[in-house]
């Protein structure tokens, strides 16, 4: 196990250098579903955090008793109880908001990050690294919907979780509140990512070779 | 894991093979987040029902009495008594709405109707308030919509339902594009005419289905034929 | 234009040598110098004068300002767009420049100035610069750019956004023809419907300039004549069909094809070489596709008109309808 990143390492990782959903490409179906609100995005990174905090502690305290023929069904199991607590917990204290996100509650069930998470890092880890692990991509994914929702919200309402930052004149652009603004945002940003970090390899590059 | 070896037919690899050697571990998590659930929904249950009830209970006030009327009744601390029923009616077909009566100083001060119907995008759910004799309309809200934003989502805002209260419940409301010059005219949203005619038309069943019930159960007659009742 | 031989794929720019003497490439089969793209975006510039003339001449200032915003927003956008790409100039192709003023042609007189700007932004960047410029854009610019602000400003973009009643111009102060009969059914004239009296985008009221514009764009080979001619014949079949089977409304399937962007639309916006098909049977199936949803969304939808969405949706089938049609090589 000594070639396995520490619980810095991981935490650190989560945040961008592997960002789940501008780097792993993982959990876009909440990203495009839910992004229409800066207030239902953090939402939805919150639960998410939670449900990734729990299922990868879980996980990585009986890693030793896992089978790995049956590992996927613990990990569904674990991923599955812990989401409908979210879910029951919403609706109790939460209700309008469990109502805005809708089905995508439930679905963190299906989530790629939760259970990439408990392969790649909760099953061979221990408690600690995997609960940081779990706090970095969570946060990464957070941070992923947010820049996302807060780019439709402002664009599409002229308001920032519910404060106008627009001039009053400002018309609303209401395509990026609809789908197809999650689509043209998620694209534009991606690319914009993809841009940043090409760039900073090429000149990483150039640096490394002059030296 | 180990793959069992065929030649060696010890106890040890004889347990290998059975289910509970093989699943325990499934089998254990699944009764601990069973029982978890199971506390978790016995807890939160009561919880979110009222939610869901409340929801729609807190809006009765308004919807009978006016913004105003429900404002002056908070301030005086007087609380209005909702009792919720559910009636089977309708003229075209059998259709079941939930009608909360509001009682207030002893009397019924009106009522409201939960009802949906189609819209523009998807399906709309309004609450319908009534006088008490169901008469004329008292207040109309959205619970619930997905119309374009920004266009039919307009059927939310306060001024253009403002329209409904008054309406004689007797008629059949239109939506229309030009200033309304009758009295059964709705000035439709401009670009949004079908999620206006959509409110009109869920509206227009409504009154048509409750009227009578509502008018019958107010004059006290017995309608218990074609009613359950269910106070809460 | 090079044509290269269907065996080797050209995987980049470079000019490939010819394997052998004799070389045969499928249709059409181009040996004009003279065939270049500037010379269909200068052939479409001048088809565009008798349409552009007409809108001056009835929406007056609205026109010239919905024009001239689109204009030049869409060049200002090419060219900032293709330096960030590091790309070479590309602005004296002229395609920036039709998309503009097609785009200040198809949007409603009193819309106000910043529609036109975001139109102009995202049909350029969006619709033709993201995917790599001109050639390799999926769907039709403009109408890229069209729909984005139709979605974005519903109130503005709308039926109702035509009029208005502080214009001192006739024409805009009047529903559109479309609208007046789908909301009240009431006919507009067959006449003001073909010379353009009417209310609408600037570029789409005058059927007779939009056919004048467009016979000179066919008969220049520029626009293939497949594209209209599957359009206009869907469109008179299926307005003729309602028309005899419906209850008589005065709506013909001529008012049909003289109201709302058909005729603009199907011979300037669905005609682009680059999101149409390649084959005369695939241009067919495209121009038929196109009056086929057209008319599905007149007749169905919340909207009157239904020639963008149609145009759009049609865009991206082609590459099916490109892989149905286009002949297999020998031996493949």
């Amino acid at each position: 196990m000594a070639d396995q990143p520490t619980a810095l390492e991981r935490f650190a990782q989560g945040i961008l250098p592997e960002n789940p959903v501008y780097r792993q490409l993982l959990g876009l179906c909440p990203t495009l579903a839910v992004t229409n609100s800066v207030k239902g995005a953090i939402i939805m990174g919150a639960a998410v955090l939670f449900v990734l905090l729990c299922a990868n502690a879980m996980i990585s305290l009986i890693r030793n008793l896992l089978k790995p023929h049956l590992r996927i069904v613990v990990f569904t199991l674990t991923i599955a109880a812990f989401v409908t607590i979210v879910d029951r917990f919403l609706a109790a204290y939460m209700y309008q908001m469990s109502k805005d996100l809708g089905p995508y509650i439930p679905l963190i069930i299906v989530n790629c990050i939760i259970i990439c998470r408990c392969e790649v890092c909760a099953s061979k880890q221990p408690v600690f690294t995997a609960a940081a692990d779990a706090a970095g991509q969570s946060l990464g994914f957070t941070l992923g919907l947010v820049s996302i929702a807060s780019v439709r919200e402002i664009l599409g309402t002229g308001m920032l979780l519910g404060f106008r930052v627009m001039p009053a004149a400002w018309p609303d652009w209401v395509i990026m509140v609809l789908p197809p603004g999650a689509f043209l945002t998620f694209g534009l940003l991606l690319g914009a990512v993809n841009w940043v970090v090409a760039k900073k390899s090429a000149s990483g590059k150039k640096h490394q070779g002059a030296s | 894991m180990n793959i069992p070896q065929q030649t060696a037919p010890d106890i040890g690899n004889r347990m290998h093979h059975t289910f509970i050697f093989q699943a325990w571990l499934v089998l254990l998590l699944a009764s601990f987040f069973g029982a978890a659930l199971a506390s978790v929904q016995l807890t939160l249950a009561p919880k979110i029902e009222a939610n869901k009830l409340n929801e729609t209970r807190e809006k009765v006030p308004e919807l009978v009495l006016g913004a105003a009327g429900a404002q002056a009744m908070a301030t005086q601390n007087r609380h209005m008594k909702i009792e919720q029923q559910f009636i089977e009616t309708g003229t075209r077909q059998k259709k079941s709405y939930s009608i909360f009566k509001a009682v207030a100083d002893g009397r019924t001060k009106g009522w409201v109707a939960k009802t949906s119907g189609q819209g523009y995008a998807d399906k709309i759910e309004l609450l319908v308030g009534f006088d008490s004799d169901a008469e004329t309309i008292t207040g109309l809200f959205v619970l619930g919509q997905k119309e374009t934003p920004g266009l039919g989502s307009k059927i939310n805002e306060t001024a253009w339902r403002g329209q409904f209260i008054g309406k004689a419940a007797s008629q059949q409301l239109k939506a229309v594009k030009t200033e309304p010059s009758k009295p059964d005219e709705i000035k439709a949203i401009t670009g949004a005419t079908i999620s206006s005619k959509s409110v009109c038309d869920i509206v227009n069943q409504c009154m048509g289905d409750l009227r009578q019930p509502l008018a019958d159960m107010a004059s006290g007659d017995s309608v218990a034929g074609d009613m359950q009742q269910e106070n809460k | 234009m090079t044509e290269t031989p269907d065996f080797i794929e050209p995987i980049d720019n470079t000019p490939i040598e010819p394997p052998s003497l004799i070389q045969v490439g499928h249709s059409p089969h181009l040996s004009h110098a003279s065939c270049s793209t500037q010379r269909m975006m200068m052939d479409v510039l001048i088809a565009l004068i008798p349409v552009t003339g007409m809108a001056v001449y009835i929406f007056r200032l609205y026109a010239i300002k919905q024009i001239a915003i689109c204009l030049a927003v869409c060049l200002i956008a090419e060219a900032v767009f293709v330096k960030m790409r590091g790309r070479s100039f590309s602005l004296t192709d002229g395609s920036a420049a039709i998309t503009g003023i097609i785009l200040g042609l198809s949007l409603p007189g009193p819309a106000p100035w910043y529609v036109g700007v975001i139109a102009s932004v995202v049909a350029i960047g969006i619709g033709k610069v993201i995917f790599g410029g001109l050639g390799m854009n999926l769907f039709n610019p403009a109408m890229v750019g069209r729909a984005f602000v139709m979605i974005s400003f519903a109130g503005i973009m709308a039926a109702s956004g035509y009029e208005s009643a502080v214009s001192g111009i006739d024409a805009i102060t009047q529903a559109t023809p479309l609208n007046a009969f789908k909301q009240m059914g009431i006919s507009t004239p067959l006449k003001d419907l073909f010379f353009g009296f009417t209310n609408g985008s600037p570029g789409e009221t005058s059927a007779l300039a939009c056919l004048i514009g467009g016979i000179f764009l066919c008969i220049r080979r520029t626009a293939s004549w497949e594209i209209p001619a599957g359009i206009i014949g869907t469109v008179l079949v299926m307005g003729g069909l309602a028309d005899l089977t419906g209850s008589p409304s005065g709506w013909t399937a001529l008012h049909h094809l003289f109201s709302g962007s058909l005729l603009f639309g199907a011979f300037f916006i669905a005609t682009d070489p680059v999101t149409s098909p390649m084959t005369s049977k695939g241009k067919l199936i495209f121009g038929a596709g196109v009056g086929f949803f057209i008319m599905i969304l007149r007749f169905f939808s919340g909207y009157p008109e239904g020639v963008m969405f149609a145009v759009l949706l049609m865009n991206a089938v082609t590459p099916l309808i490109n892989n149905w049609t286009i002949p297999k090589a020998m031996g493949e």
